[in-house]
């Protein structure tokens, strides 16, 4: 048996080298490919400013900010979809489902339509994100969070918030009307620098909170009562996680929008590849997230016959099917449960 | 980040108990008029006890007696409607959560278990009261984990999974991180609910060891009247919520009490292996009567 935990161990490195492999020749082909295509070694020296002006400008403030976008964003919502999951032990929990990446991009439209700084973006949408985990539980929470419940309600509230954005996008001025795209659907086009430094930062620093607060998380997997023994505030652990939670997915909505999907199946994947969760596999549901996500957005760019597709338009697709498997196999009465 | 070393967390807690030295370590619980509730409903009412510390206790009643919400008042998961409960003078409810986990472990009835945790990782959350929020996995954390294991002879099964353990197995590694915990004081409710009678002796056996070699206070809820005789000091008789008798085995133990409190007409026998009481109900007539005609 010794074997199975190095063997677990094992998993989680493979799986990390994969991952930041898989990360570093998706970022390369991103900067890579486009209008104008170059070599990898171009694109590469183009990235820390050498070589070619024009290539050096395609690649430095048109590819690199969206890749980065797409790999920050990506991020943020595995480890999101991550914390939710085990914070109420439910497979069917992540932010899109909850509302609160609708909430959040709902909260960067508004400081857009405000005519506000774009570096206030991400704090609108932190805002919007707590709006709606806040009408989430008032709406969802005397049932002590039933998971149908919580899905139905959570997808209302989504509803709701997509129909407040697209809302204040019609009476959007019509410089704004492109960005339409990215506050309905989910999309990492156009990202700029300055959007990219400042939800990126603050999305190290929650996952760092994340990683932090990780110990918290396990302890609460044995139910109130030893948690309450073993010396910890259970409902204020919870909300101190469920806050870093909606903080995650907040801002990889004020980089990305509304993008579905990515947080509801990265916590499954990292579960079938490396096994129970630890420290590490949250870890690994953000570099998850991170490849997804980029991959995706390569897939819309290119893979796709039609152009100018939303990100979002393809981790949708994936994400509803992969909803409703979830979902029979959640009130499936041969459901496996361990006395 | 090294984190704040491990003595100084531990006496952090401790210190928050004020009192001499003394007081503090006798870990004796008392509840004054204690009153506990679930909603409208009074499930323990106007209860005053004094458990002995360094003595195994053990709390007995009927199904429903409030049993289980009393272990759950004395360690602070369940607030007291009125009157408190206090350890060695200290009220709990005015401590904070952590100082009251490094001077108290429980172990509740069905305690939820991870999914696919190993007896090892399960172990290690045992030592979470004595950990700061970023202090990494210390020497100490880990010689804690390896004692708790090899105390419950769980050593052997530290790597594999909780949830594919036999009863009596998943028992122990849970009494293990209770352990890790390294609490003077554990609080077991039914421990040996579920296990047949080899595991439940093993896992009584490793609770009077604990006891009489760690010097360990130990309040347990048992089912068995027996059970609770031959392994309490002390025993708390509960019915319908109020105190029906508290004292020693021996001296409280007879056929009126198991009358009152269980409504069984039985004798009181001392108990051939040990000398403490035994209860033996009365024999059924319908049931009998074949055999002894």
């Amino acid at each position: 048996m010794k074997s199975a935990v190095v063997a677990a161990r094992r998993r989680i490195l493979v799986f990390s080298g994969v991952g930041l492999l898989a990360l570093f020749v998706l970022l390369t082909v991103s900067l890579t490919t486009g209008e104008m295509s170059m070599p990898a070694t171009t694109a590469l020296r183009a990235l820390v400013g050498l070589g070619d002006a024009g290539d050096v400008l395609v690649v430095q403030q048109f590819r690199a900010p969206r890749s980065v976008a797409a790999i920050v964003a990506g991020a943020g919502l595995g480890a999101a979809g991550c914390v939710l999951q085990r914070l109420f032990r439910n497979p069917l929990a992540s932010p899109d489902v909850m509302g609160v990446t609708g909430g959040a991009s709902l909260g960067a439209v508004a400081v857009i339509a405000a005519g506000a700084s774009q570096t206030l973006i991400p704090l609108g949408a932190l805002g919007g994100g707590l709006l709606a985990a806040l009408l989430l539980g008032a709406f969802a929470w005397r049932s002590g969070l039933a998971v149908t419940r919580m899905v139905l309600t959570g997808l209302a509230v989504q509803a709701g918030l997509a129909a407040a954005v697209n809302l204040m996008i019609v009476r959007f001025p019509a410089e704004l009307a492109g960005s339409a795209l990215q506050w309905t659907t989910g999309s990492v086009y156009g990202r700029t620098w300055t959007q990219v430094w400042g939800a990126g930062g603050a999305m190290v620093l929650a996952l760092a909170v994340a990683l932090v607060l990780h110990r918290r998380l396990a302890v609460l997997d044995l139910g109130d009562d030893s948690a309450g023994a073993l010396g910890l505030n259970t409902s204020a652990a919870r909300l101190q996680l469920l806050f870093v939670a909606v903080a995650l997915a907040s801002l990889a909505a004020a980089l990305a929008g509304p993008v579905t999907f990515v947080a509801l199946a990265v916590p499954h994947i990292v579960r079938f590849l490396t096994g129970p969760p630890t420290a590490a596999s949250l870890a690994l549901a953000s570099l998850t997230g991170a490849v997804l996500l980029l991959a995706s957005d390569l897939v819309v760019q290119h893979l796709l016959p039609v152009e100018g597709l939303p990100v979002g338009a393809v981790t949708a697709t994936l994400g509803a099917p992969w909803l409703l498997v979830l979902m029979f196999r959640q009130s499936s009465p041969v459901q496996r449960s361990h006395a | 980040m090294t984190g704040v070393p491990e003595p100084n967390s531990a006496d952090a807690g401790a210190t928050r108990i004020t009192g001499t030295r003394e007081s503090r370590m006798t870990n004796q619980l008392t509840t004054q008029s204690l009153d506990l509730r679930y909603g409208d409903r009074l499930v323990v009412g106007g209860l005053d006890l004094a458990l002995p510390g360094g003595a195994v206790t053990a709390i007995v009643g009927p199904n429903a007696c409030g049993k289980s919400t009393l272990l759950r008042g004395l360690s602070r998961l369940l607030a007291p409607a009125a009157g408190s409960v206090t350890l060695d003078g200290a009220d709990i409810h005015r401590m904070s959560a952590r100082a009251l986990a490094l001077r108290m472990g429980l172990l509740p009835q069905q305690p939820v278990t991870p999914e696919a945790i190993t007896v090892e990782a399960l172990v290690r959350l045992g030592r979470y009261p004595h950990q700061r929020l970023l202090s990494p996995w210390s020497a100490a954390d880990q010689k804690a984990v390896d004692a708790a294991l090899e105390r419950t002879g769980t050593t052997e099964l530290r790597d594999h999974p909780v949830d594919r353990l036999s009863g009596g197995q998943r028992q122990r590694a849970w009494i293990a991180l209770a352990l890790a915990q390294d609490t003077e004081l554990l609080l077991l409710d039914e421990p040996t609910t579920f296990l047949d009678l080899r595991h439940q002796l093993d896992v009584l056996d490793l609770v009077a060891a604990l006891h009489a070699e760690a010097g360990r206070t130990v309040v347990m809820v048992l089912h068995d009247l027996g059970q609770a005789a031959r392994y309490a000091d002390h025993m708390v008789v509960l019915k319908d919520g109020r105190l029906a008798a508290a004292g020693a085995p021996a001296d409280i133990l007879d056929a009126d009490l198991v009358r009152s409190v269980f409504d069984v007409e039985c004798r009181v026998i001392p108990d051939p292996e040990t000398g403490t009481p035994l209860v033996v109900p009365k024999s059924s007539a319908v049931r009998h009567s074949a055999a002894s005609a």
